[in-house]
């Protein structure tokens, strides 16, 4: 490629072409031991020559040096214009690089040469000057015939020692041609004739030397035509030459011109004299450059300024810019010679660049305005030349800038620029030298970095579509790399872009040319309408991809890389989606690296860069991977754009770009291409979580011990809801136990997928990745709709037991590489991490101070301005994932049949009824544990009052008492049996009907306990049960209510009112009635709510008296009252000192109504005696006229004090009569006494007779108290109160005797009332005995 | 004559573009090397080519003739350049004290002169002609108008300037300084 250095103009090129077969790493051997030589010494050029030939050839002890340059490629046959304007574009010589093999011929090499030669070099050109051919020998054995001898062929043996001495020399000679030509050059433009072909056009074009003379001669002088080479007349003499023969051999004036200097004036005035029609402003130019060009800069100075001279009076435009250019690389060349290997120790005032830089600009204004009105298409040419010029300004300065200053090493730089032209030696080749570097070349050379991209920035214009596509990729490849080096990264990025567009130009034309997909567009057949398209339509609709015949990739890397460059320097970055090798990615399955992915940074999106640039460029970025075809490219780039850019893209663009990209990876995959990318879309999961398994399934975990028979038998029912505990952490880290599994049965994970794309998201594959026991999953091809969260269900089976652990899922893009995403449980730890590194992200947003490109996210970490959040290694947690504890396999029941139609069952209130139940066994594992638990809807309000601890002690006994010994259900344990693989067993389950109970569930509890040990491990001490449940919907009818319980006092006057007694039952005859006062009436309503009648029957069961019972029909709607007499009863302190129990085994209950000891006594009491009162009195339904029965509870009712006093016995029984002694006989007689009452006398002495008999068990104390009414007309003898009857064991009784008087006749009512005392205690009313007495005067 | 005006935040994202078409005619300095470009192109990379290199605008201004109202200027080019000032802004930021950049680009047809708040925020703006003192005025106004709208507290240097009030009042700026 041309290099554009600052003295191209004084460079002698020299084409380095490859002869015959030649391997390119060869020739590229053999050219760099040939480009060894920059420059030639002048002294070391042969100057033998004596003719015209010797006039450009050095002193012999002249010091300058010839500029050498050795290109591989010749210009383009279109510059063919320029080879006058500027020599120094063409090669002035050829040098073939053939290597000699043993079957190669030396002249079939020399031909070779020769016509490759004619093929480069058009016939009109007039150069090359000179050529020659090296032959290298390959090996010693060649044979090659070395007595041939033909001219410009050199064989350089293998053996030859000192390889490169030679070569010098050759070269040296090479170069002597090459200076005796331009002498033959030059004298034929000085010719009249030459001078007018030079001034015919702006770009005039010598026609071949042999054709110059004959014209001239022809036209002007009619001499025969001679040879070429003897042709020219010298200058010195042309004044001659017009006139005298132009055959004379001009000899004398050679040596003269060795110092040209002295000659000029001459030579100024004698062509002066020529110049009948042309100015010789042009040749003075010519001369310059061939003088510049021989190393002689003195002369081409001299020359350029006599040219200049003449250029500024005419329009000259191109040719005045050409030698103004000229001028200014002498300036350089001669500060070179002088201060080669010198110190530099320029003190002028100025600048010493200014001179120079002013000449530059000077042309290149001339270049810009140079007219091309002239028809010419010269266009290119200009548009040539002008580039250059302003490329060679800006090299001018970024070398002085680059080398620190005006010195040796600027000098070098512009003149032999090396291997890397465009990297200075002070510059690092990373990119992102500092600025600071950057502003301290600026601050010592004095030369600012703007300065220098506002030359170059001269150089971009419409005009560089004007160039050849060759000369447009050179030029603003360099240009790029001046932006590139002076740390000017968007407009580098501006050029590369330009750069990449005429370089995908050449491929996409280059590949419609190769003859099979001619495109009826290419230029040339502009008329046919071809489009001319700006870049608004850029990448959407590159039409027209050819055939690629030959499938050849190299450059492509190159070509990516430019791009990749470029979107990086736009924000984007494309190797954000990374490519992976397909077939590497089963190791990477099998080794997956724990990637820790924060979706935090997702969620904190920062806009950088500018969005509208960053979408076009990525849009041509994937049209340009497109046209290479690099497919998995394209992928990647349009997933990298996807993955990043997506607040910015429009939901055009994110569907050009997935489909773009899911039909470059299609193409890829079916290319083999082996490559693809990783998985792109962010993260797609949210969560993992087990889906819970049925709860026939769900296997339960217990202790082995919970099979030993308990000790302590408090019913679980009561202790339901209750903790004592406020903060239990047993029963959370209970709670939060691992799901459990079973082994080969099927486990679900529900996994949610989010797309935040607006297209749908194509999933190939996601399965999970688990480690732990094993684990078969099957992966899943899932859609994620646009815009949405998604659920999946993935199943497995796990195959050992054990623990199983979920990390995460393997995701897999269509035609992508899966890529596993784990996902940590959300512990406390895991929670912190993230909103560590959440609160870092979120303290960097919004922020400002970082601006440019030192606010693109990876240059922010680069420069560890901002720290990563990762941990450090020693504090860093392994992350907990999602654990599943794999158990044995289990059996599996199911209810076969039931006897419950429809599932529900209806039931009176009290009504017991029997459900048949069928469970089968449907696993390959016997059943050899089985245990029912109940259910209904009673149970849990009951629980919940129970556990509010708001109810009295009664209440809760109450409660408690109907939850354990009034279930809904029961069953009979022993009807568990082992039900071995498909048995069935039958299981009958009772159901009372209770009213408020709707619904009921019967859970069967299953399990396989005892297992083969297969080990001699010490057995689990755990076990598995599964639990069936059959719900069961109840419907109670309340159809009896009773209410009104009372328990009243037996009438004491049966004889009198026998009538009522009859009534109240026909049994009434046979009650066996002992002693009245031991007796009391229990009473009771009963009413039939329902639509049905129902007999009702109560049931008498008390010790020491007949069964009795009483049966009645309520009819629907009514009430009946019933009414049983009942024996009262005792009962001994021990029993009423006990607290009324609680079932339940609950602790901590706190009486919470303040009740004073007192009332508390009471209050057992009633509990105790109606707790007895139940025992002995049971009742019972029946349908009237049907078969179904039950129990009438009678707990709904309470008990009053006064029913209490009714019921109880007394501590005492007093018996009163009253006796009278007949005239101090101890014989009593008695009173006459008929049904209850005693007829006594008046005014008759009559004794009152009282006997306390004691009835408790224990003894007492007892005094009585009378009362008598009317007190007033009675007479009694001592007090009333307090009669002593002293202490009395249990069953003793004695009498106590006190005399009276009746005074008047009359009813007389006297009562008893005992008083028991026991040390402590005293019992107010022990007993209570009632007289009455009619008393009838005595005349009656 | 158009000018383009960027505003762009700390991280180079544009938070407010407007066009304005000035009625002041374009001054014509074009060169004779930028006549006479071919019009068509081989293929659509040439066409970017075509369209970076500021060609498209300049064939548009030799066939159209006439007043160029801007219609002919690609807006990913204009951006593209806006863009590539930066470089030079960022220069000039760093080693000036000013707040107006005048003139500090140049690039095709385009002079790029430039605004850096306190708040690196950079004002950019593309112009043809000479206008320093008018655009000096523009800038100031501007820059008015963007601190009265960051004002807001739900504004930050990285929010996008959708305020219709700021719009008119920016244009009406330009109207009458442009």
């Amino acid at each position: 490629m041309d290099t554009h250095a600052f003295a191209s103009l004084a460079h002698v090129r020299i084409l380095l072409m490859p002869v015959g077969v030649i391997s390119q790493s060869k020739f590229e051997n053999y050219a760099s031991e040939i480009r060894t030589f920059e420059s030639i010494r002048l002294g070391d050029i042969p100057a033998d020559q004596k003719d015209e030939r010797a006039r450009f050839m050095p002193n012999p002890l002249s010091t300058g040096h010839l500029q050498l340059s050795f290109p591989t490629h010749p210009p383009p046959r279109s510059h063919l214009p320029l080879s006058l304007l500027r020599p120094s574009h063409f090669p002035l010589a050829v040098i073939g690089v053939a290597a000699c093999t043993q079957t190669d011929s030396l002249s079939s090499i020399y031909a070779q040469f020769n016509a490759s030669l004619l093929d480069i070099f058009p016939s009109e050109g007039i150069y090359p000057l000179a050529k020659n051919c090296f032959v290298f020998e390959e090996s010693d054995d060649t044979n090659l015939n070395l007595s041939d001898n033909l001219p410009g062929l050199v064989v350089l043996p293998n053996m030859m020692g000192n390889k490169k001495l030679y070569i010098g020399t050759l070269l040296a000679d090479l170069c002597s041609q090459i200076i005796g030509e331009f002498g033959v050059v030059i004298q034929a433009l000085e010719s009249p004739m030459g001078n007018e072909y030079l001034n015919s056009s702006s770009m005039p074009v010598i026609p071949p030397l042999s054709e110059i003379p004959s014209p001239l001669n022809g036209m002007k002088d009619s001499l025969p035509p001679l040879p070429s080479h003897h042709s020219q007349t010298d200058m010195n003499k042309s004044g001659f030459a017009l006139s005298a023969a132009p055959n004379i051999k001009r000899t004398s004036s050679g040596p003269g011109f060795r110092s040209s200097n002295l000659n000029t004036p001459l030579a100024r005035k004698r062509l002066s004299s020529i110049g009948v029609t042309s100015s010789h402003a042009r040749l003075f130019k010519v001369l310059g450059d061939l003088f510049l060009l021989s190393g002689r800069p003195d002369d081409a100075m001299v020359w350029y300024s006599e040219a200049l001279l003449l250029f500024k009076t005419s329009q000259d435009f191109a040719w005045h810019g050409a030698a103004l250019e000229g001028a200014a690389t002498v300036l350089i060349i001669e500060a070179w010679s002088a201060g080669h290997g010198l110190q530099h120790s320029a003190t002028s005032m100025r600048e010493p660049w200014t001179d120079v830089s002013e000449k530059l600009t000077q042309a290149t204004a001339l270049y810009y305005r140079s007219p091309t009105t002239d028809g010419e298409p010269n266009y290119s040419l200009l548009a040539y030349l002008y580039s250059s010029c302003v490329l060679r300004h800006s090299s001018l300065l970024f070398a002085v800038w680059s080398a620190k200053g005006w010195g040796p090493l600027a000098f070098t730089t512009m003149l032999q620029p090396g291997p890397t032209p465009y990297l200075p030696p002070t510059l690092s080749r990373d990119e992102g030298n500092d600025w600071a570097v950057l502003e301290r070349l600026s601050s010592i050379s004095g030369i600012s970095r703007s300065s220098i991209a506002s030359v170059l920035a001269q150089l971009h214009g419409p005009w560089l579509l004007h160039l050849g596509p060759r000369e447009r990729v050179a030029i603003l490849e360099a240009m790029s790399s001046l932006y590139s080096c002076l740390g000017y990264r968007r407009k580098e990025a501006y050029i590369l872009r330009e750069v990449l567009g005429c370089i995908l130009d050449l491929i996409v034309c280059g590949r419609e040319e190769d003859g099979l997909s001619r495109m009826s567009s290419v230029p040339g057949t502009a008329g046919l309408g071809f489009q001319n398209l700006n870049s608004s339509n850029l990448g959407g609709n590159y039409s027209g991809v050819g055939v690629r015949l030959s499938d050849s990739t190299d450059g492509n890397e190159s070509i990516l890389n430019l791009l990749k460059y470029v979107c990086k320097v736009l924000g984007i970055n494309l190797d954000a989606v990374r490519l992976v090798d397909v077939n590497q990615d089963q190791l990477l399955h099998n080794s997956p690296a724990p990637v820790f992915y924060d979706d935090s940074e997702e969620d904190n999106y920062e806009l950088y860069g500018w969005p509208e640039l960053q979408v076009g460029v990525v849009r041509e970025a994937v049209a340009v991977a497109e046209a290479l075809p690099d497919f998995p490219a394209v992928a990647q780039f349009a997933l990298s754009a996807l993955k990043t850019l997506k607040p910015a893209l429009s939901t055009g663009d994110q569907h050009h770009l997935y489909s773009t990209s899911s039909r470059a990876l299609a193409i890829a995959r079916r290319r083999g291409d082996a490559k693809s990318v990783e998985y792109w879309s962010g993260r797609p999961i949210i969560s993992i979580t087990v889906a819970p398994l049925p709860l026939v399934r769900l296997p339960i975990e217990k202790p082995i011990s919970a099979l030993k028979p308990r000790m302590s038998d408090i019913t679980p029912i009561l202790t339901g809801a209750t903790d004592p505990f406020l903060y239990n952490p047993r029963k959370t880290a209970a709670a939060q136990g691992k799901i459990l599994a079973v082994q080969n049965e099927i486990l679900e994970f529900v996994v949610l997928l989010k797309n935040p794309y607006i297209f749908d998201l194509e999933l190939e594959s996601i399965s999970l990745s688990t480690s732990g026991v094993s684990f078969d999953t099957k992966s899943l091809r899932v859609f994620i709709p646009a815009n949405s969260i998604h659920e999946v269900v993935l199943s497995g089976k796990p195959l050992e037991i054990g623990t199983l652990i979920i990390r995460g899922c393997f995701v897999q893009a269509p035609g992508g590489a899966s890529r596993e995403f784990t996902l940590p449980l959300s512990t406390n730890e895991e929670q912190e991490r993230r909103a560590k590194s959440r609160s870092i992200l979120a303290c960097e947003i919004g922020r400002f101070k970082y601006s440019g490109f030192e606010f693109l996210p990876w240059e922010k970490y680069s420069r560890g301005k901002l720290k990563q959040p990762v941990q450090s290694k020693s504090t860093i947690i392994p992350p907990r994932f999602l654990e599943c504890k794999v158990v044995p396999e289990q059996p599996l029941l199911r209810i076969r049949r039931t006897s419950v139609t429809h599932g529900a069952v209806m039931l009176y209130d009290g009504e017991m009824s029997t459900l048949r139940i069928t469970l089968e066994n449907v696993s390959a594992l016997p059943i050899d544990f089985l245990r029912l638990a109940f259910d209904d809807s009673t149970i849990a309000p009951a629980q919940q009052a129970l556990a509010e601890g708001d109810l009295s002690v009664f209440d809760t006994y109450e409660t408690e008492h109907g939850l354990i010994h009034r279930p809904v259900f029961s069953w009979n344990k022993d009807e568990a049996r082992q039900i071995l693989p498909g048995q069935k067993l039958t299981l009958s389950v009772t159901c009372v009907g209770k009213v408020g109970c709707t619904n009921g569930t019967i859970h069967f509890s299953y399990s396989h306990v005892h297992r083969h040990q297969l080990t001699l491990d010490a057995p689990p001490q755990l076990f598995h049960t599964r639990q069936l449940s059959y719900p069961v919907v109840v419907t109670v009818y309340h159809m009896l209510e009773c209410y009104g319980m009372n328990i009243l006092p037996f009438p004491s006057h049966p004889s009198d009112d026998t009538k009522a007694f009859d009534a109240s039952g026909k049994d009434g005859g046979d009650l066996h009635l002992g002693d009245e006062t031991n007796w009391c009436l229990f009473s009771i309503e009963v009413r039939n709510t329902y639509g049905l009648p129902f007999e009702v029957s109560f049931d008498r069961a008390q010790e020491g008296t007949l069964p009795l019972t009483i049966t009645r029909t309520v009819p629907p709607g009514s009430m009946s009252r019933i009414v049983i007499p009942l024996k009262k009863f005792i009962l001994s302190e021990e029993q009423l000192s006990q607290p009324i129990p609680t079932l339940s085994d609950r602790q901590f209950v706190v009486q919470k109504s303040k009740l004073s000891d007192s009332e508390a006594n009471i209050q057992r009491e009633l509990f105790w005696y109606r707790e007895e009162l139940f025992k002995h009195v049971r009742s019972r339904w029946r349908e009237s006229g049907g078969i179904r029965s039950g129990n009438l509870s009678l707990r709904q009712q309470r008990m009053t004090s006064p029913m209490l006093d009714t019921i109880r016995m007394t501590k005492s029984r007093i018996d009163m009569s009253l006796v009278s002694y007949s005239n101090s006989s101890t014989e009593d007689t008695p009173i006459t006494y008929r049904s209850g009452k005693y007829y006594p006398r008046t005014d008759e002495f009559v004794y009152l007779r009282i006997k306390v008999t004691n009835l408790s068990p224990s003894s007492w104390i007892f005094t009585v108290d009378l009362a008598m009414e009317p007190l007033e007309h009675v007479v009694h003898e001592g007090v009333l109160i307090d009669l002593t009857v002293g202490e009395l064991k249990s069953g003793q009784s004695r009498e106590v005797e006190i005399a009276l008087c009746f005074l008047a006749c009359g009813r007389f009512e006297i009562f008893a009332e005992a008083k028991a005392f026991q040390p402590l205690r005293l019992d107010r009313k022990a007993g209570v005995g009632k007289l009455v007495a009619i008393v009838q005067g005595i005349n009656t | 004559m158009s000018h383009h005006l960027f505003l762009l935040s700390p991280s180079d994202t544009p938070l407010y573009t407007l066009t304005h078409y000035s009625t002041k005619p374009t001054p014509s300095v074009t060169s004779p090397l930028s006549a006479n470009l071919p019009n068509w192109s081989t293929s659509a990379f040439a066409g970017t080519l075509t369209a970076l290199s500021g060609a498209s605008s300049a064939t548009h201004h030799t066939t159209g003739g006439g007043v160029r109202m801007g219609g002919g200027q690609d807006r990913h080019v204009i951006q593209m350049i806006a863009n590539a000032s930066l470089d030079a802004i960022e220069d000039a930021m760093r080693k000036e004290n000013l707040m107006y950049l005048k003139t500090v680009d140049k690039f095709n047809e385009w002079t790029i002169s430039a605004f850096i708040t306190p708040g690196n925020m950079k004002f950019v703006l593309l112009h043809e002609g000479k206008n320093d003192d008018g655009i000096r005025q523009f800038f100031v106004e501007v820059w008015e108008l963007y601190v009265k709208t960051m004002l807001n507290p739900f504004h930050t240097a990285h929010t996008i300037i959708r305020s219709p009030v700021f719009d008119t009042r920016v244009r009406a700026s330009a109207k009458k300084y442009l």
